[in-house]
């Protein structure tokens, strides 16, 4: 069969603008969903511009701390300390701003001072302004909140930002000018951050700190350590007990975990960030899970504890989504595709190996 | 399974792009053929997901051209026997690496430059800025309408930019050798 791919992929590009516009009801989205069912064509061509659309995000790295909103001249972006060290093609990326000297040797136009010098004037007025502002300057917002085992609670911080709280978790927040300290003593928070490039957003989990200036991202505690994803701008890991040590960049797309005080990092895309934030919707996506980090997952939630007897039972790969209030349905799915078997004891769920056709002598 | 579509088999467009510039003469075709192959592989793998999707994906690729030269009958019969050897540059980068960080950032920086004018700067607002639409249309006092146009055809262009990143040359400029690499001496 032949398409007419160009009408077809601007048709894709026409509704991915309009969804994009926003205020969309019921009947937009089902309009959208008959168009996509309509054939895989549209299909294939709106996932793909989506796809491209959603990683887009991630030049807001790029953005951080700029006081304008104006993109930056074309090219600039090589001479970005992120880029610094970054091997291959830069004359692909800006021919423009490659210039030959008499000597012959080429070298980039410097755009950044420029920027600096500008940046350094408009923090010139901030700071006068800061000044007659004293009074306030000394006011800071506080706040605590805690969840229970199993729920889950939305914050509206005094500066804008949300944060999420999980499970059985605990946030306190002093919002001062000059910075925003939020403490995460236990448990999980998703924070969407209110852009204030002044104002540094700063997370304080165990000994480390996570700070952001407009962006989204998950900090939560894990046994061993601490887990940090960003689906938005840029984060910035430091060690609180250790201030010489660099600060590890986190970009969109980042999963960080912390052992032991060191920092391992993995990229993703962006979808499957977003995918360790789900527990937000109430439930949770596993693929090709080990059974113990899934296990895990539902007790974070659930007051009746699954405890895995057997050891052998923990790389048993579990997928698909599930509601993270029904640990019972979990278990069920468990013993009807696994060699498992599921007994109640005090309270607690226990798992052991089945021991099936061949009984034990 | 359109998440799947998207890690799996979009992300390698850009190995998919240039075997298709390599393998087939007429450059003004290769979008059609790709979509072509996209909807092929979806509807196979709706009914069953393949082992090793990249495989696949360029299994459906080669089969699609020796169709099209078949059915065309204008290329050279050597063409065709060209086309069943084929293979897949093993040493492409693998989606991980296409995907990871500083990589990803410096080709969509590159593919933002390479927007017209008006179009990059509405897309900035709107993806770097957060600015809502209606905001944007405000600071640049042009119509709402006018902004969902820059925006539809800015993600047309960053997917093209993005994912098939013919990098800077024309495809043109290579034409001559391509032609001369499909026409095959015997």
């Amino acid at each position: 069969m032949t398409y007419d791919h160009r009408q077809i992929e601007r048709d894709a590009a026409q509704w991915l603008a309009r969804r994009d516009a926003g205020g969309w009801g019921d009947r937009q989205r089902a309009a959208l969903a008959s168009w996509l069912d309509e054939s895989t064509a549209h299909r294939v061509s709106f996932l793909r511009l989506e796809a491209t659309w959603n990683e887009t995000a991630r030049l807001q790295t790029l953005a951080t701390g700029a006081l304008q909103p104006q993109p930056p001249a074309r090219g600039s972006w090589q001479d970005s300390p992120y880029f610094a060290g970054l091997a291959g093609d830069a004359p692909a990326i800006a021919p423009t701003t490659v210039r030959r000297n008499k000597a012959g040797r080429s070298h980039r136009t410097r755009r950044w001072p420029l920027l600096a010098a500008v940046a350094a004037s408009l923090l010139a007025i901030a700071v006068i302004m800061g000044g007659l502002a004293w009074q306030d300057a000394t006011h800071v917002d506080r706040g605590e909140w805690q969840t229970t085992l199993g729920a889950q609670r939305i914050v509206q911080l005094a500066d804008g930002s949300t944060a999420t709280l999980g499970s059985n978790s605990q946030l306190r927040a002093a919002l001062s000018r000059r910075e925003r300290d939020l403490y995460l003593p236990r448990g999980e928070a998703f924070f969407d951050v209110a852009h204030d490039a002044a104002r540094p957003f700063i997370v304080h989990a165990d000994a480390f700190r996570v700070i952001a200036v407009g962006t989204r991202f998950d900090v939560r505690h894990e046994e061993g350590g601490l887990r940090v994803v960003v689906t938005h701008g840029l984060v910035r890991l430091q060690s609180a007990q250790d201030p010489h040590l660099a600060a590890t960049e986190l970009p969109a797309g980042s999963v960080a975990l912390v052992r032991d005080g060191t920092v391992s990092v993995r990229q993703v895309p962006l979808d499957e960030a977003r995918e360790f934030l789900t527990w937000r919707d109430g439930y949770v996506a596993f693929h090709g899970t080990p059974l113990a980090e899934a296990v895990a997952e539902f007790n974070r939630y659930n007051p009746h504890q699954i405890v895995i007897a057997d050891p052998s039972l923990d790389a048993l790969r579990v997928g698909g989504n599930f509601r993270l209030d029904n640990s019972a349905g979990f278990v069920r799915l468990m013993q009807q595709i696994f060699p498992v078997r599921a007994e109640s004891r005090n309270g607690n769920i226990v798992l052991s190996r089945r021991s099936g056709r061949h009984r034990d002598h | 399974m359109d998440a799947w579509f998207v890690r799996e088999v979009l992300a390698h467009e850009p190995a998919l792009m240039r075997f298709l510039h390599r393998n087939w003469r007429d450059h003004d075709e290769v979008s059609d053929l790709r979509q072509e192959i996209y909807v092929r592989v979806y509807e196979a793998a709706a009914r069953q997901l393949p082992d090793s999707p990249k495989s696949f994906l360029f299994a459906t690729a080669r089969n699609l051209l020796a169709d099209r030269v078949r059915r065309q009958r204008i290329v050279s019969i050597t063409a065709v026997g060209d086309l069943e050897q084929l293979n897949v540059l093993e040493d492409e980068l693998d989606p991980d690496r296409w995907f990871s960080g500083r990589e990803a950032l410096a080709r969509l920086a590159r593919a933002l430059d390479r927007l017209p004018d008006r179009c990059r700067e509405v897309v900035w607002l709107r993806r770097v800025e957060d600015l809502p639409q209606k905001e944007i249309a405000r600071r640049l006092g042009i119509s709402e309408k006018t902004v969902e146009k820059h925006i539809a055809k800015g993600s047309r262009l960053m997917a093209d930019h993005f994912h098939g990143g013919t990098g800077t040359g024309t495809p043109r400029n290579d034409r001559q050798g391509l032609r001369a690499r499909i026409r095959k001496p015997t």
